[in-house]
């Protein structure tokens, strides 16, 4: 492959990764989620916590991003909206990510 | 939101298509300090409340390679302007194309505002390193309530206002001009007090061009690259891209 084929690849690649790297930080701000006046990120993490103390109690209290306690007493509904939240981000980067795909197989 | 015109820069362009934004994604009440000259300006908005003062002019920024004029002091008076409990307040470069600064304002806190930016074009065109010994902050876009903490977070920036060259010099910040990201850094600093909002602000420096834009996104030019953003709320300090 000559060195012009070689740049137009690169130059595809970097746009293509400035692309993921944009739409993952979209994802990561529209997974910010208000829950009893605290904040919360709707990622892998706080589902897998809440998820875990859920089977333990009904009543606890986990950190928000900003180290605020939290008080959750209704697990079921804070887990429904935090993979309500998780999954609707996910399948936008996931459509992203297919016209990326896309784009570097064209 | 506060919007004064300066002689290169048409602001109320800006704030013309903020609101627009706002009415979007945030549905929310809207309140533009102004003043008379560019309050005059303004094309007919709908319902939006005008507060009219007279503003200092006193401050100057780089733009472009050029020193220009920038009305940027009466933002230390927020606090008492706004009639709301809780507050978005917002430069005119501030575009939502989203509804996360509902979700934000839907928490408790005294002021919560950026700590970190993230260069959407991959060239880390934004950060100078070392530029103050200064955790530094973003006033772009500054979230309070109306508590006592919020009042002295205000009243303390009026007084680093007042007496910017002592601070100045005592964070050893470089950048010679008045900065609101410093006057509220400082404050916080000070007060031990503010929360961050957890992901970084999207920011466009002012050598990038937006060539197109729609209520969904913009589309950006910089060096021979271009690029797009959807979906996402971007700061843009290039300032002639709503000029038409």
């Amino acid at each position: 492959m000559d060195i012009g084929h070689l740049k137009q690849h690169s130059d595809l690649n970097f746009k293509v990764a400035q692309a993921k790297k944009n739409a993952l930080e979209k994802l990561r701000s529209r997974q910010l989620m208000a829950y009893n006046e605290r904040l919360f990120q709707a990622d892998a993490n706080t589902i897998n916590l809440v998820s875990t103390l859920k089977q333990h109690s009904q009543d606890f209290y986990v950190l928000d991003a900003n180290d605020n306690p939290c008080h959750i007493t209704d697990p079921e509904e804070f887990l429904n909206k935090l993979i309500e939240r998780n999954q609707e981000t996910l399948n936008a980067y996931h459509q992203l990510h297919q016209d990326l795909a896309h784009k570097k197989t064209r | 939101m506060y919007c004064f015109n300066t002689p290169a820069v048409n602001y109320h362009r800006l704030a013309e298509r903020c609101v627009a934004q706002i009415r979007k994604y945030l549905k929310l009440e809207i309140t533009i300090v102004t003043n008379l000259e560019t309050f005059k300006k303004f094309k007919p908005l709908g319902m939006i409340n005008y507060k009219l003062v007279d503003n200092k002019t006193t401050n100057t920024r780089s733009y472009r390679g050029k020193n220009v004029a920038w009305h940027n002091k009466e933002r230390a008076l927020a606090y008492d302007h706004s009639p709301y409990d809780t507050t978005i307040l917002m430069d005119c470069d501030y575009f939502v194309f989203s509804s996360t600064l509902l979700e934000l304002a839907n928490t408790k806190f005294d002021v919560m505002l950026h700590d970190k930016v993230e260069d959407i074009t991959g060239e880390d065109m934004i950060i100078g390193k070392n530029e103050s010994t200064l955790p530094l902050v973003w006033a772009t876009v500054t979230l309070f309530q109306k508590t006592a903490n919020a009042r002295m977070v205000f009243d303390l920036i009026q007084h680093v206002q007042q007496y910017y060259p002592h601070y100045q010099s005592l964070y050893r910040i470089r950048y010679p001009n008045y900065r609101n990201d410093y006057a509220f850094a400082i404050a916080l600093h000070q007060l031990k007090l503010g929360n961050f909002i957890p992901t970084p602000m999207a920011m466009l420096a002012d050598r990038v061009d937006v060539i197109d834009s729609d209520d969904d996104g913009i589309v950006f030019k910089y060096n021979d690259c271009a690029n797009f953003t959807s979906g996402q709320d971007v700061h843009i300090m290039e300032k002639e891209w709503c000029n038409g």
